[in-house]
């Protein structure tokens, strides 16, 4: 069965959540497979969770810093220029 | 054919964002697993914190050695300094009673010798555990210092007199694990409590052992020879043996529980007290934690000690200047070392060895996830 080539953006995220799920699944049993006991599984995931969660975090607030320094650059750079309403400062 | 990257109507998703996404699912995933052993595992009855529950159920399902690593790393960070403050008095133990001192014709064990001089008061001093305990107390405490690079290391003691007593070994709630005959409550049974002279803590659990357990008679784990086991024969003595009766039950043993290598043996200190594999999967014996053993003296009369910030081999050398010619290593960290004497019959006034002792005095008159060991007075014996 062939997928279809022309998606939608959305179903393009869906499809691609689909497959990361499956190899997620595929991952999860194969590491409680080899692992020597789910408390193992348990902790070792507890810490992968924690990191992800972590550098989510941080990445959410860097974005987030850039967007407001961005902002208010251009806030700077309008307040220049006239409020941007394209007049003239002082004219 | 698969079209160009120019011609794709969608955004793509980055490989590292995949990736990320992937190992957060992945860990969810398995964290669910592992819910479903953990949440039943801290449904279950406690007397302990869920810290501690957690730690032991990460134990028990493979993660001994992350436990035991944490557990080095933590320690060796918290480890004393040598020397300090010297102390100035010794925690108040046992109680000295009217008749002390005038036994004549009984036999009492020696004072401990100090190993710090001048030695404080009372210190190695034998002192009754129980108030109404007659010229013949049936178990005895003291406390002295136990390493004068240490001065202000406190060991305490207690001394059991075999003639006198019988040991009873008591399942816990959780330990040992299923399947027993014959579990019980997990505390010391309200019908036997008028003869109640003390308890103390059962030693590792089977799983971190690595040893044996025979119980009424019956294998529950199958002996290893050469550990150091308690042993108790059908006609009542006890005693603390190097194992070589092979895995199964010998028809004389009522309860035989091992636990590591003896840490002495034949009155010397086993020369092996450094780390290997027959010590378990545990801290290792050169770390500095509570740790708490038992042995026999000459007459076969049972030695309990316990101390924070012992190694293997200076619990073993308490126990050895305390009179043991054998003896073994039982439970250690705070949560699982007790000695709880109890100073009126009928378990009333029940009093830790050590005042540091983590676990309430209370503790194994309400049922406890650990086996343990309970001290009567023999039938017909009186106070």
């Amino acid at each position: 069965m062939k997928l279809p080539r022309h998606i939608t953006p959305g179903q393009a995220a869906r499809r691609a959540l689909l497959a990361d799920l499956a190899i997620a699944l595929a991952i999860a049993l194969v590491a409680i497979t080899v692992a020597a006991g789910i408390g193992v599984v348990g902790f070792l995931a507890l810490l992968v969770l924690l990191a992800v969660v972590v550098w989510i975090a941080a990445e959410a607030t860097v974005k987030a810093l850039l967007r407001r320094r961005t902002r208010r650059r251009r806030g700077t750079e309008r307040a220049r220029t006239g409020s941007g309403d394209g007049a003239y400062p002082g004219g | 054919m698969r079209p160009a990257r120019s011609e794709r109507r969608y955004p793509v998703i980055p490989f590292w964002k995949r990736a990320r996404r992937i190992f957060l699912l992945a860990a969810i995933a398995c964290l669910i697993a592992a819910a479903t052993s953990y949440v039943p595992a801290m449904k279950a009855k406690h007397n302990v914190g869920i810290g501690v529950t957690s730690v032991e159920w990460l134990r028990q399902n493979g993660g001994n050695s992350i436990v035991s690593e944490i557990e080095n790393w933590y320690y060796s960070l918290e480890a004393p300094e040598k020397g300090g403050s010297a102390l100035t008095s010794l925690p108040k133990v046992g109680v000295t009673a009217e008749g002390e001192g005038s036994q004549a014709r009984v036999y009492r064990p020696p004072n401990v010798a100090p190993l710090i001089h001048p030695a404080l008061p009372g210190e190695g001093v034998w002192k009754k555990a129980a108030a109404k305990a007659g010229p013949r107390p049936p178990a005895l405490l003291t406390t002295f210092r136990s390493d004068p690079e240490y001065p202000h290391f406190v060991a305490g003691v207690a001394w059991i007199d075999a003639s006198r007593t019988h040991l009873a070994y008591v399942p816990g709630l959780a330990e040992p694990p299923e399947p027993l005959d014959h579990r019980g409550s997990g505390e010391v049974p309200p019908a036997q409590r008028r003869r109640l002279v003390a308890t103390f803590n059962g030693g590792f659990p089977l799983e971190t052992s690595n040893a044996g357990l025979i119980y009424r008679g019956k294998v529950v784990e199958t002996m290893v020879n050469g550990i150091a086991t308690i042993v108790e024969y059908r006609d009542g003595r006890v005693d603390v043996i190097r194992w070589h009766q092979g895995p199964g039950a010998p028809a004389n043993v009522w309860f035989a529980k091992q636990n590591l290598p003896p840490i002495i043996d034949e009155g010397k200190l086993n020369p092996d007290l450094s780390d290997g594999p027959e010590w378990g999967e545990t801290v290792n014996n050169a770390i500095r934690v509570w740790r708490s053993g038992l042995g026999v003296d000459a007459r076969g009369n049972l030695i309990y000690a316990a101390a924070n910030y012992q190694t293997v081999e200076s619990l073993a050398k308490i126990l050895q200047h305390a009179g043991a010619v054998r003896a073994l290593e039982l439970d250690i960290n705070e949560d699982w070392t007790s000695f709880i004497s109890y100073r009126h019959p009928g378990a009333l006034e029940p009093s830790n060895l050590l005042p540091e002792m983590f676990r309430p005095a209370e503790r194994y008159l309400t049922p406890d996830e650990r086996d343990f060991f309970a001290v009567y007075l023999r039938p017909g014996q009186a106070w």
